[in-house]
């Protein structure tokens, strides 16, 4: 009745505040991604010559940057520099927005640069075309190596202000790069720029590394090593090089994470056959059991808040996704579609649960909410596995090998990513083959 | 007992025998049984008539009939040689998360040394180690060859 | 004899060589990454918005020097941060990030209200108290409209008595307005993605005022997407003006509300 009457109220709020207005409701429109100009950066003829970089290309190479992260998106469609009516200088005073709304872009970005005193210093504007209005501005002082960076912070900020969404280019991803033929892998800790620049190894390749994962500050790495033949979980400072095994367990530990406050490592160890879960605390090296159960119990993976735990187990026989308290209560049960499932991985907004699924022979990744429901597949291959989520939550990174021949021939592994809207799968670019992909948060945070 | 019930009753285990190796040749295909690898191409000699290896059945660790026979022999050359120790690897094939085959090889490598040990053979001379994937015997993107590197090897170290 | 005497001493040194190289378990010296770039955010927009004259870099510089203090009026800092603009050395960068993120989250704050006041402040602001009250209804009125757009096709049953258009005069409209509205991807679709603009037209169709409803939701905590949506109906209407309006009947149609909502096709 209250509702009623309410509702009533509101039509007649409505119709006395303006008779008779005219209400058309607009359902659809286009899902084109935005198109969008970048203009080459302008560079500041006062710049001073910077060692090992071409300043004058700079401006250039900065743009490209940036096209090249919002071509990756799907989202937006930065327009061909060849149709640009404007010289970078003029445009970043003030665009004539007339002149670039007939190449039909609706967002126009400028910038310039100066090299002094061995700085870097970046602005950028975004204007929003139709308005003829700025969106937003910023400035930066760096270093000059510190290019790429910059381009990508830039790209951050015109994602953030275009989509509402925080942007995942100032990132990087730690993974296991891959040489040699398929029988005799020979694997380092590789780690590079999102866009798959700047990749440096982290270990030589003298012993078998698997599944690195950040810490949340980015700092640390952890990964399984099978350095003199002891297959154990070990944490590496990034910066220092320093590494040291996790904990001192009896037998095999392995498929270790982080907790969401970075003070734990949670991880499997596997004692006469029995694979459990343990957490250990860094600071204070308390070693914590979690789950104790004569099935197979791994994967496991925080919820971002740090309450709950998803793992893979097959107590019930084949491997399932299971969600329980951090301290092991309330184990629950929450695949139950046909093939068997695997790898959960908690999203950083905590409200899915991205994963690898098996079924008929064939490998899918997906993502379902965290009772469970709302499973959907975003990509199905011949073998692909091990999600990892961009810092914003909106895409996955994973790597995927390909089928075999006689000697091995035709095997390959590498890294894809993928939309969680099942859209826009890609290759990443990296040197060699990859696999066990971790995607980083956003350094600049 | 006539010639001719004799006739008939060789003639019905005749029958019986091709219906029920029909039954069995139905699920055998070359080197596989069910899932399980058969044949002896990978395998290697820990000594004359000691096979190093055994094979499971896809997402499984129980041993089958001739792995057990397998395993005997090795407990019997054990025995025979007290001084040596052993690594049992256990290893799976590409068909699974990488982790979860971790702990599958685990568990795979623990069933044999299991087995030795119910043999006589101390927990001590016996130590575990797996690859998970990690290590395949044959590369090849096949069910056989799956089935070669779904396996637990008996290595000696000393 | 030879030949095999070469490959066994190349393979010796080879192997000697990396034995010596790989005898260190890691490389131990610390791995050049590049370092955390020091931002400094500087609001040239709230500075700026008049045209950009070439002394640009000089405003700049003030705007940097002012940049403090106009933290402090707005939102007072946590800490003040004083950063060298340089690269650092690498072990204090933990630190440094640190202070980046508290200073940055002062712009930040600020940022909703200099926005808002850039694009909106030229125009009408309706009553918000009003508006505020109305919201939570305006849901209910929209389910009830839901409801109803079961049995009947969308919106033309409105139409048919509240308003001076005909159905082919909206059709076009509408068919007009979504050529021009590029839906951001991206949106959540269990929220509640209705955008509500009104207009002002003139004679011809060309756009007088613009006016999004429930503008105060766009700085909401939480509904940044809703702000990103907002500005996407804008630039549709924009971009698409003028409008295919009706020859006559101009007192009719010189106000119009455009009720966009991309949920059906998202969820579609």
């Amino acid at each position: 009745m209250k509702k009623i009457l309410s509702i009533i109220s509101f039509i007649f709020l409505i119709s006395s505040d303006s008779l008779a207005l005219i209400e058309v409701d607009i359902t659809r429109g286009n899902l084109d991604p935005l198109p969008i100009a970048v203009s080459p950066l302008h560079v500041d003829i006062k710049s001073e010559d910077f060692k090992g970089l071409k300043i004058k290309d700079l401006g250039m190479n900065i743009s490209e940057i940036i096209e090249k992260n919002f071509r990756s998106t799907g989202l937006f469609n930065p327009l061909k520099k060849e149709a640009f009516v404007q010289k970078p200088d003029i445009a970043h005073l003030k665009p004539r927005f007339e002149d670039w709304r007939l190449i039909k872009a609706q967002a126009l970005v400028t910038g310039k640069l100066l090299i002094k005193d061995e700085k870097l210093k970046v602005e950028f504007r975004l204007w929003d075309l139709t308005a003829a209005q700025e969106m937003t501005a910023l400035a930066f002082t760096t270093t000059p190596s510190n290019w790429r960076r910059v381009a990508h912070i830039i790209s951050d900020k015109i994602y953030e202000r275009l989509t509402g969404e925080d942007g995942y280019f100032d990132t990087r991803i730690i993974y296991v790069a891959e040489s040699g033929p398929k029988n005799e892998r020979v694997k380092k800790l590789a780690i590079m720029d999102q866009d798959g620049f700047n990749t440096k190894y982290l270990t030589l390749g003298n012993e078998l590394v698997l599944t690195p994962r950040f810490n949340p500050t980015n700092q640390m790495v952890t990964y399984m090593s099978y350095f003199r033949n002891m297959p154990r979980v070990y944490l590496l400072d990034i910066e220092t090089g320093t590494q040291e095994v996790v904990g001192n367990f009896p037998g095999m530990t392995f498929a270790p994470r982080f907790s969401p406050d970075g003070k734990k490592i949670i991880m499997s160890f596997a004692k006469d056959g029995n694979s459990d879960i343990f957490t250990m605390d860094l600071e204070t090296r308390v070693v914590e059991r979690i789950t104790e159960h004569s099935s197979i119990d791994t994967s496991p993976s925080f919820s971002p808040d740090g309450k709950f735990i998803a793992f893979n187990s097959d107590r019930s026989g084949l491997q399932q996704i299971y969600v329980m308290r951090s301290d092991g209560s309330n184990v629950k049960r929450i695949t139950f579609g046909k093939g068997i499932y695997g790898t959960p991985v908690w999203s950083p907004r905590g409200d899915l649960i991205a994963f690898t699924k098996m079924h008929k022979g064939r490998f899918y990744i997906g993502v379902m909410r965290t009772d469970g429901k709302g499973e959907r597949l975003l990509t199905e291959n011949y073998y692909q596995e091990a999600p990892s989520w961009s810092p914003n939550g909106r895409v996955l990174v994973f790597y995927r090998e390909t089928k075999a021949g006689e000697k091995g021939e035709g095997f390959s592994a590498k890294l894809w990513s993928i939309d969680i809207t099942g859209y826009n799968e890609r290759k990443l670019s990296t040197k060699t083959d990859a696999s066990d992909p971790s995607w980083s948060s956003l350094l600049s945070k | 007992m006539t010639l001719k019930t004799n006739l008939k009753n060789i003639v019905l285990v005749i029958f019986t025998t091709l219906i029920l190796s029909a039954c069995s040749t139905a699920k055998k295909s070359g080197d596989i049984d069910g899932d399980v690898y058969t044949g002896k191409e990978t395998v290697e000699y820990l000594a004359s008539g000691v096979p190093d290896r055994v094979f499971f059945a896809t997402n499984k660790s129980s041993l089958t009939t001739s792995s057990r026979a397998t395993l005997r022999k090795q407990a019997t050359f054990l025995r025979k040689n007290k001084n040596l120790n052993v690594t049992i690897e256990g290893h799976a094939d590409e068909r699974g998360t990488r982790e979860y085959n971790l702990a599958l090889g685990e568990r795979r490598a623990n069933a044999a040394r299991d087995y030795l040990m119910t043999y006589g053979i101390s927990g001590k001379r016996i130590s575990v180690i797996s690859y998970g994937k990690e290590k395949p015997v044959n590369p090849k993107s096949s069910p056989i060859s799956w089935s070669q590197n779904r396996r637990s090897v008996t290595v000696k170290v000393n | 004899m030879i030949r095999s005497l070469v490959y066994s001493l190349t393979f010796h040194t080879v192997m000697i060589i990396l034995t010596v190289l790989s005898l260190p378990f890691m490389l131990r010296e610390p791995i050049d990454l590049p370092p955390i770039v020091s931002v400094e955010l500087i609001q040239i927009s709230d500075k700026t918005n008049i045209p950009y004259a070439p002394k640009a870099r000089k405003i700049i510089e003030e705007t940097k020097k002012k940049e403090e203090r106009i933290v402090s009026e707005q939102a007072p800092p946590a800490a003040k941060a004083k950063e060298k603009p340089d690269r650092i050395p690498l072990p204090n960068e933990l630190k440094e990030e640190k202070k980046i993120v508290k200073k940055k989250q002062n712009p930040e704050e600020i940022k909703p209200q200099i926005r808002q006041s850039s694009e909106f402040e030229k125009k009408e602001i309706v009553d918000t108290s009003q508006i505020a009250a109305l919201i939570d209804k305006a849901k209910e009125v929209e389910a009830v409209k839901k409801k109803e757009s079961d049995k009947i096709t969308q919106s033309s049953k409105k139409n048919s008595f509240a308003t001076g258009l005909t159905l082919s005069e909206e059709d076009a409209l509408r068919a007009q307005i979504f050529g021009c509205w590029s839906v951001p991807l991206g949106l959540p679709y269990d929220q509640d993605l209705l955008v509500r603009i009104k207009l002002n037209l003139k004679k011809d169709g060309t756009i007088m005022k613009s006016e999004i409803l429930d503008h105060e939701r766009m700085n909401r905590p939480g509904q940044k997407f809703y702000k990103v949506l907002a500005e996407s109906a804008l630039r549709a209407v924009r971009l698409c003006q003028p409008l295919k309006v009706p020859p006559t009947g101009y007192d009719k149609w010189k106000n119009i509300q455009l009720n966009f909502n991309p949920t059906e096709m998202l969820k579609g």
